[in-house]
């Protein structure tokens, strides 16, 4: 594993996406609220891109005291949706959301002054 | 009384004949000789291969950039004043929904805000100003849409059949 130089920082806005082939490998790398996550774009049930599809925060309902429903409401945590068949990962582990132990494979980021790399 | 027969000894392919094979495969000349070479030379074994030869350098991968994946863009305009208090309002029926007060606005008043929202969107859509309804994809969520696109249609009669129909018909 070393690092792979993927871009300049500059490059990068918030909310941005690159789909990149380092090597043997395909991975997705976000910028979200100024950090860089990087994960497999193969996605865990079908191969599926995992990292090309939507970008959606959490759904969340909340309730009162007695149980009754506020209503849906989106959380503070972001999550990618896989195109395909509706697979959805936390931006900031890449685990499924609903079953923490479907995780997909992590790739660390490293940015050094303007430069951004990859360690793969 | 015959003396024994002499044990036969298999013996490997001569040398020339080798040649002879690589040659038959197509081989350029520094592949028959490497190929040569092995097979007097017999093949090393991994370990023995390793310990002669220094370890490689890492050797940088090939990074390709697939496509980029650009974030939504926001539609900002200059204010004025009768946006800014339509944002304060929007404002204020948010902070009554968070802290769970339903009953904030009368039905009347519901009813006379989704009316003239309805009605200047659509509006502003004829005349060729069509912006998301919502920003991007987290202002309301997926139900929040459907119970009210449901009710929209419910009110003026309409089936998602004919909504279906105009929007592959029109071209709004």
């Amino acid at each position: 594993m070393a690092e792979q130089f993927i871009g300049k920082l500059s490059e990068f806005s918030d909310g941005d996406r690159q789909i990149l082939r380092i090597g043997e490998d395909e991975i997705g790398v976000f910028r979200h609220e100024g950090e860089f996550y990087a994960y497999s774009n193969f996605c865990l049930h079908q191969g599926g891109p995992a990292c090309e599809g939507l970008t959606i925060a959490n759904v969340e309902e909340r309730l009162r005291p007695d149980k009754t429903s506020m209503g849906l409401h989106f959380t503070n945590d972001m999550n990618f949706v896989c195109p395909w068949h509706g697979y959805e990962y936390d931006m900031k582990t890449g685990c499924h959301v609903k079953d923490k132990k479907v995780k997909l494979r992590k790739y660390d980021v490293v940015t050094r002054g303007n430069d951004v790399y990859v360690v793969a | 009384m015959s003396s024994p027969e002499p044990a036969r000894v298999k013996r490997s392919t001569p040398a020339p004949r080798r040649a002879a094979a690589a040659s038959d495969a197509g081989m350029s000349g520094q592949d028959k000789a490497n190929f040569i070479k092995a097979m007097m030379d017999g093949v090393k074994p991994k370990a023995a291969a390793g310990a002669k030869t220094k370890p490689a350098a890492v050797k940088p991968k090939k990074v390709v950039l697939l496509r980029k994946i650009p974030a939504p863009v926001r539609v900002t305009r200059p204010s004025n004043p009768a946006s800014d208090e339509a944002l304060a309002l929007a404002a204020a029926l948010e902070a009554k929904l968070a802290a769970g007060d339903l009953g904030a606005l009368t039905p009347q008043a519901v009813q006379a805000l989704m009316r003239a929202l309805c009605r200047f969107y659509s509006a502003n859509v004829g005349a060729g100003d069509k912006y998301p309804v919502v920003e991007g994809r987290m202002s309301v969520t997926g139900t929040d849409a459907m119970i009210v696109c449901g009710a929209l249609l419910k009110a003026v009669d309409l089936q998602v059949f004919e909504l279906g129909m105009w929007q592959s018909w029109s071209a709004v």
